[in-house]
């Protein structure tokens, strides 16, 4: 027994469970609805591109990020279906409550994949860590219906290696004295975190393999690369650097928000609503977080994708869409070219900071305080009616109509209230639709 | 605080057990612990919790047993109705709901399910399932679609019923699929 736990803890000083689903949007759509069953499904009809992809899809070709009339020139039968975020967050919610019944220690990394850190859970779970991944697995897939990868491994890097080692639907356990077998396997670039860039770089120094990369000394990565990479050496040597993290309140150093429209537009006021909108939403997410930006970025993208932007300093960090919208009124002009189709507007905010403004010494606080408590008396308003029940009327615009033709389609759900619900006040829990 | 209250656990069961606290050498052996004096630590923090006292050179339980409200303490007046009853209460979401992660919900449609008193624009709340059982309201997937019947078995073969004359009994031609079964039927006047 005690032989076995000391191998325990060679194998996992840390236990780091990667919990990723699988063509996750187009599996939503399938499992709520039957007769997507067996059909490529594409999602992301409301961008023009494909956002995910059904396995039946991906066979055929259907790439991420492919224009949807390639996607109708390789795959003709292909069901195109407009985004159902709103079901998508319902099912990734349940994904991290049911990892958290093995772990407190639960990060939402991203809208279909979170992380877990079970170390030291077998004594109370009663299960091998072996056992608990599995059942993780078995709990999501028989819950939501939804095919899962899961992978456990010492740190985060290799548990998100071992999630994606066996796609769809794989449980693969790398042990730290596993680790050399599937590492010789990785090239250095498919590793988490690893760009294109450095995967060039560390190609020049005879590094063709994740296994290559650990076999540097950690001086020698430390002279040659940046620390976030010195962090993925560490983690791909089985040394856990970067913690699972509970906080959902994670700074943010920039954040943005754009939106593309059909048809492109020439109508310098409706283009100018769009961005408003985007200028809105932004500070909405901003003030959820409780952050201020100190730097603002707005642009223009031409429907020839060329971007046309103007970077500026705040004379205090805000995020009160008043200031900005008054901001980006003044040098719309500067941006804007007559004669040319637009597509999308977009508003980055940047340096975050969580820190309140000072107040100054010439009163100018109190006129910007007022602006700000009006952001959260609108924050009030949406929590209780439902998000956009009031917005700036200089985005009204945006909000009458963002896409034209099929790519306005909605979808099902949002097209189908249930009694006492409004379009932005919703019951919590995933819809299947109309039964007989 | 999560071990302490594993601590606490065990403490309970032992007083629960034999009415009285165990001493240091009985709690040696319930926490699993080589010496008196990291008994004599986890007392300490209970005690500083105020979890445990101390009364004299005993310990005594102080906060043991939470949530056990004492109509003693009421200083005036009658104690509430609420206070003599001590129920607690739940909300609608915690009565219809009870394993949150497998409940989904569909609308209705269609006068197949009316002898069960489930009518066309009803809401039903369901519940994913592995193992359906015969006489469940469940919901099936036929040709595409979903469909609420009753899961019933003939001779070692399932079917599905319909709860009015109008419609026939559903024989499935290939393997049927019963991914839900029905948990509640929800019907909203509006006013």
């Amino acid at each position: 027994m005690s032989t076995s736990i000391s191998s325990l803890d060679q194998d996992f000083p840390r236990a780091i469970v990667h919990v990723d689903g699988d063509a996750f949007f187009a599996s939503c759509e399938q499992v709520m609805n039957p007769a997507l069953r067996g059909k490529p499904v594409v999602t992301g009809k409301e961008r023009g591109i494909a956002s995910a992809m059904s396995y039946e899809a991906k066979a055929r070709g259907v790439t991420r990020g492919m224009a949807l009339w390639e996607i109708r020139r390789v795959c003709p039968d292909a069901v195109i279906l407009p985004s159902n975020y709103e079901a998508y967050s319902l099912y990734a919610e349940r994904m991290y409550n049911i990892v958290r019944r093995y772990t407190p220690i639960v990060e939402e990394y991203s809208i279909d994949e979170c992380f877990g850190d079970i170390t030291g859970m077998c004594a109370s779970l009663g299960k091998s860590y072996n056992e608990i991944v599995q059942s993780i697995k078995i709990d999501l897939e028989q819950e939501l219906g939804v095919s899962f990868s899961v992978g456990l491994g010492s740190t985060k890097v290799i548990a998100k290696l071992a999630s994606n080692w066996d796609k769809p639907s794989g449980c693969v356990v790398i042990p730290i004295s596993k680790t050399p077998a599937y590492l010789s396997q990785v090239p250095v670039g498919k590793v988490w975190g690893i760009g294109k860039s450095t995967a060039i770089l560390l190609h020049r120094y005879g590094i063709a393999t994740a296994y290559d990369f650990i076999m540097k000394p950690p001086a020698w990565v430390a002279q040659k690369v940046h620390k976030p990479y010195q962090e993925i050496h560490a983690e791909l040597s089985g040394r856990s650097v970067l913690p699972v993290s509970v906080d959902t309140k994670r700074t943010y150093a920039r954040m943005q928000k754009t939106k593309t429209f059909t048809p492109s537009s020439c109508d310098q006021s409706y283009v100018f609503a769009q961005l408003s909108k985007n200028i809105e939403n932004v500070c909405i997410k901003a003030r959820r977080h409780g952050c201020r930006a100190q730097r603002v970025y707005f642009f223009l993208k031409t429907q020839s994708f060329q971007k046309h932007g103007i970077e500026l300093r705040l004379d205090s960090a805000t995020c009160a869409p008043m200031r900005l919208i008054t901001l980006a009124r003044i040098h719309f002009n500067n941006i804007w070219q007559g004669q040319t189709m637009y597509r999308a507007t977009g508003c980055v905010l940047l340096e975050m900071t969580n820190i309140a403004p000072q107040p100054d010494l010439f009163g100018g606080h109190i006129q910007r305080e007022d602006t700000e408590n009006l952001g959260h008396i609108i924050d009030g308003i949406a929590a209780r009616y439902g998000k956009h029940a009031v917005y700036i009327s200089s985005s009204h615009a945006a909000h009458e109509r963002t896409h034209v033709g099929s790519r306005g389609d909605i979808p099902r759900r949002m097209s189908h209230s249930l009694p006492g619900e409004s379009v932005r006040k919703r019951l919590g829990i995933p819809w299947l639709g109309v039964v007989q | 605080m999560v071990i302490m209250q594993e601590k606490i656990q065990q403490l309970r069961q032992f007083y629960d057990a034999h009415k009285r606290l165990p001493s240091y050498a009985e709690m040696m052996v319930l926490f699993n612990f080589k010496s008196k004096n990291a008994v004599a630590g986890v007392v300490r923090k209970l005690i500083d919790n105020g979890v445990l006292a101390k009364d004299g050179r005993n310990i005594v339980p102080a906060q043991l047993f939470e949530g056990v409200r004492l109509l003693g303490e009421v200083q005036a007046g009658f104690p509430t109705p609420a206070e003599e009853e001590l129920v607690d209460t739940m909300t609608l979401d915690e009565w219809l709901i009870k394993k949150r992660e497998q409940t989904y919900m569909l609308t209705v449609s269609g006068d197949s399910m009316n002898g069960a008193g489930i009518l066309s624009g009803d809401t039903v709340l369901v519940e994913r399932t592995s193992n359906p059982r015969v006489g469940d309201i469940v919901i099936a997937e036929v040709d595409g679609a979903w469909t609420m019947k009753y899961l019933r078995q003939k001779s070692n073969k399932f079917y599905l019923e319909p709860a009015n004359e109008k419609y026939t009994d559903m024989y499935p031609s290939e393997e049927l699929t019963i991914p839900a079964v029905v948990i509640a039927v929800i019907r909203r006047y509006e006013h």
